[in-house]
């Protein structure tokens, strides 16, 4: 939980206080009238004047105060309690109470509050004394709601299903799991009623439909400053600032207790992005469709900045496959996302450079760098339920991608082709389908058209089939195969699973911490892995005939801790003094292989 | 289209909840209704009235209620013996005209206002902005009311304080006495827009589909408006109509302050009069409304979201 900040909490403490101390305070009486002296203006004796009545506006204004605060917090206090209770009963006991929760919700809300108020108003008469149940009434269903769905979450997670396993009773397990988790929000809620309540006691007041005169209230004297707005324009702003300012300071402390309940990291600009363009240009260029030379990706926090992806160097040449493997948190993922310049807001590349077909990716300005998205270098992505846009149909989605590039192409026809191409029966009405109308398979496919639409050189294929089952895995990795031969793509696939790995990679960067740790080809690397993350790796796949998998001990260490020297050295059964004493270089073999072993000779 | 009907169904049920509990409540209350008419002062009632109150079973005045309601005959006025009906079908489209003017205003003004806000997020126009939305939504309506008559009808004399003329009547002078309430419930509206619009749009471009649409080279602009602003919208015009139901009885407070002859003044009036008939009959006209706006987003929320349709 981050701090609350400083200034609302004092704001709203100190009118608090002094509405609190308004009795003892040395003021003049809020009621007693001095008719001779009606709407005077400030004076030693009356710092803000009097008003209509003659009476003294400080001391209206500090009693208004403590009527808005006590009747708001009264009332928040009532709705908080009685609603928790029915939205806790409703989530917890279901059955006829939680139907009987939530219907008597809807209906509630059915009345627009303001109106409710008036109707319970017109029934009981106006009076502080039917403004606080009024009050609670219009702000129960908030807090219900809150609670309700605090208890839904809760109830799902495993601790609770745990002590329901243990035998604890259903009144146990509320008072000690349910009802602490949802404070949080439940405390928000209060704040936002309770300045909620302030706005409208006041505006009730104001009708003169709630706190009833001589009792001060601010709404009453705004009311009753309009009738001498031109004479004495000061007693209408005085009370309009001290409302406006109490609701100000509450809505700020609402927005601290929501933020400081709120678990996401506040967010921070990403400062310039700053390119090497130096090192690349010394060395000699290959033939290669996509040359990364020296990536590295740094992420900006609050508490300082970290790079989760460091000297990333790997090539791809045309009809070729490179598979990116590594663990989740590897960097795997970013370092095709720097590719593409879509690295997510606070991730930015701040060495290296990316040469598709010799032109620098990462120097490109972002217009020229759209060009290229989508035409030369194409991208699919993991999740295709969540990729493909919920509401246009996927033959509006691929045209848009060759409209985007080809703008006079006959893009609707081109994309029925496409979606005959990758495989999808009855394409022409498949076109006018909705994602949400075809399964995950044929979803990622819709995705692979998207991404063959303008005969790209370059594909990146991150964790393409991870969202997809075995069978359905298998049809999606031949498509790729087929049009990486067909078309003579160059394509980057990033996966964790070994056995895609072996059935589509020609060769293989293994990517551990942050790092590349080994290059080479893949059935090399498979049958004789020089750095042991790879050899664990292995050995950690399962294998139909081989000996059981083995886990790898320990975890990835994050990418703001990393050790000094190899960064899978706290892992490592070969570790030896050297590995820790500084960071191994990626070391290129005489055949061309890459490992950042020390000790690969050894092993 | 079973989505739709039961969408209408769920609605229908509603209001009869509502008008229920409208008349439950007037005769739930502790003692005789009549005596508690008479007792309160107000108007005098109507003998007929009050000999119908305290003979009728109340089953029976259930019923005759309910079938009233029906036909949309909400009773006559205890004050002056007018059909209710009538008199709240003049007042609101007046109502209405404010709001949906308001509502104009905020969409016109907070939502390009968030979008660019959250485009360029951390920037001087979206902390500035963010500053103007955080303000407007601390000052209560009729505070923003009272101060805008002090400034622009008091002190600079550029718009007369308040009152209404026809449309027919005089259109120039009708849209001036507009502006000002319609300014006053518009700048919260559009703070809320803002806040709104500014927050969804943060969210959708984190989706994957956008990052799909940028991957595909589709323009920026493009990207923004079809798959960021589309999909953003869907919250914002549920919170829009949501606020829009809350001011068929909220513009209480602007009618009074600009003298706007609208239903919420004649509610006011009521309330004080003890005028039950125009009290119940006003409740369940707005509620009711409240109760269509509601179904309206669903239906709304149906055709931006074709995955609704389904469920």
């Amino acid at each position: 939980m981050s701090r609350i900040p400083w200034p609302p909490i004092l704001g709203f403490g100190a009118i608090v206080l002094l509405a609190v101390l308004a009795p003892v305070l040395p003021l003049p009486d809020p009621v007693t009238m001095d008719v001779a002296h009606r709407l005077a203006g400030p004076s030693l004796a009356h710092w803000l004047g009097q008003d209509e009545f003659g009476r003294d506006v400080l001391t209206r204004l500090l009693w208004g105060a403590r009527v808005s605060l006590s009747v708001a917090f009264a009332a928040s206090a009532i709705a908080c309690v009685a609603g928790v209770a029915l939205g806790v009963a409703g989530g917890f006991l279901r059955g006829i109470v939680e139907i009987l929760a939530l219907r008597s919700i809807d209906v509630l809300l059915c009345f627009p509050p303001l109106l409710l108020a008036l109707l319970v108003v017109t029934l009981a008469g106006p009076g502080a004394a039917t403004l606080v149940p009024v009050l609670a009434l219009v702000y129960l269903p908030g807090f219900t709601r809150v609670a309700y769905a605090g208890v839904l979450t809760a109830r799902s997670q495993d601790y609770v299903e745990a002590m329901r396993v243990l035998g604890a009773g259903k009144g146990r397990i509320m008072l000690r799991t349910i009802l602490p988790n949802i404070g949080g929000p439940v405390l928000v809620q209060f704040s936002l009623s309770a300045a909620a309540a302030v706005v409208l006691e006041s505006g009730l007041s104001f009708l003169g439909l709630g706190v009833v005169p001589p009792a001060p209230s601010w709404g009453l004297m705004i009311g009753a400053a309009r009738a001498t707005m031109t004479q004495a324009p000061l007693l209408l702003l005085w009370p309009c600032a001290a409302l406006t300012l109490t609701i100000l300071a509450m809505n700020a402390l609402c927005d601290g207790l929501r933020d400081a309940v709120d678990p996401h990291p506040a967010y921070r600009p990403p400062g310039r992005r700053w390119l090497d363009r130096l090192t690349p240009g010394l060395l000699p260029a290959t033939r290669a469709v996509l040359d990364l030379r020296g990536l590295t990706v740094r992420i900006d926090t609050p508490d300082g900045h970290f790079e989760p992806v460091r000297d990333v160097t790997l090539h791809i040449d045309a009809g070729e496959t490179l598979a990116l493997v590594g663990e989740s948190g590897s960097g795997k993922s970013l370092t095709s996302l720097a590719i593409s310049g879509l690295l997510p807001g606070a991730a930015r590349v701040v060495a290296g450079s990316a040469r598709l077909d010799g032109t620098d990716l990462l120097a490109l300005p972002e217009e020229a760098l759209r060009r290229l998205r989508g035409g030369a270098m194409a991208m699919i992505f993991q999740d295709p339920s969540s990729s493909l846009n919920p509401v246009h149909r996927v033959g509006e989605q691929i045209a848009e991608a060759i409209r985007a590039h080809r703008p006079k192409a006959p893009a609707a026809t081109e994309a029925i082709t496409l979606l005959k191409r990758v495989g999808i029966p009855d394409p022409a009405a498949r076109a006018r389908a909705f994602p949400h109308e075809l399964s995950g398979g044929m979803r990622q496919r819709v995705m692979i058209a998207i991404a063959i639409a303008n005969a790209p050189r370059l594909l990146i294929a991150d964790e393409p089939t991870t969202a997809l089952d075995v069978t359905i895995q298998a049809q999606v990795l031949d498509l790729l195969a087929d049009l990486k031969r067909e078309r003579g793509l160059a394509l980057l696939f990033v996966t964790h699973s070994l056995p895609v790995v072996a059935e589509i990679a020609d060769r293989v960067a293994v990517m551990y911490a942050g790092e590349i740790v080994e290059q080479g080809a893949t059935a090399e690397v498979f049958a004789r892995p020089l750095h042991p993350y790879t050899a664990a790796l292995l050995r950690s796949a399962p294998d139909e005939e081989g000996p059981p998998p083995e886990g790898i001990p320990g975890v990835v260490p994050p990418p703001f801790d990393l050790p000094k020297g190899c960064v899978f050295a706290p892992r490592c059964v070969h570790r030896a003094p050297a590995c820790d004493a500084a960071r191994p270089k990626l070391a290129t073999l005489p055949d061309g292989r890459q490992t950042s072993c020390l000790r690969w000779r050894e092993l | 289209m079973a989505w739709l009907l039961r969408r209408v169904g769920i609605s229908l049920a509603l209001i009869w909840v509502v008008a229920s509990i409208v008349f439950l409540a007037i005769h739930l209350v502790p003692g005789d209704p009549a005596e508690l008419l008479l007792s309160q002062g107000g108007a005098s009632p109507d003998p007929a009235i009050v000999a119908d109150l305290r003979d009728q079973p109340i089953l029976v005045q259930y019923a005759d209620s309910l079938w009233r309601l029906l036909h949309f005959d909400l009773g006559h006025s205890m004050q002056d013996d007018s059909p209710v009906g009538d008199e709240i079908a003049r007042r609101l489209p007046r109502t209405l005209e404010l709001i949906v003017a308001a509502a104009i205003l905020a969409v016109v003004v907070g939502i390009p206002a968030g979008t660019v806000a959250a485009t360029r997020r951390g920037s001087v126009f979206d902390r500035i902005a963010g500053w103007l939305a955080g303000l407007s939504l601390a000052v209560p309506v009729f505070v923003v009311g009272t101060l805008l008559v002090m400034v622009f009808a008091q002190w600079l004399r550029w718009v007369p304080a308040g009152g209404y003329v026809a449309f027919a009547t005089d259109p120039a002078r009708h849209l001036l006495l507009l502006s000002m309430p319609a300014i006053t419930i518009g700048l919260g509206l559009a703070a809320v827009m803002f806040r709104m619009t500014r927050a969804a749009v943060l969210d959708v471009m984190l989706k994957d589909y956008v990052r799909t649409a940028r991957a595909k080279g589709v323009a920026p602009r493009r990207v923004l408006v079809r798959h960021v602003v589309r999909t953003a919208l869907m919250p914002v015009v549920t919170v829009l109509a949501l606020h829009m139901g809350t001011l068929l009885g909220g513009t209480v407070l602007v009618e009074y302050v600009f003298n706007w002859p609208g239903l919420s003044g004649l509610l006011v009036s009521a309330v004080n009069g003890r005028d039950y008939p125009e009290v119940v009959g006003i409740v369940l006209v707005i509620s009711i409304l409240f109760v269509a706006l509601n179904l309206a987003v669903d239906i709304l929320y149906g055709l931006l979201d074709p995955r609704v349709r389904r469920g």
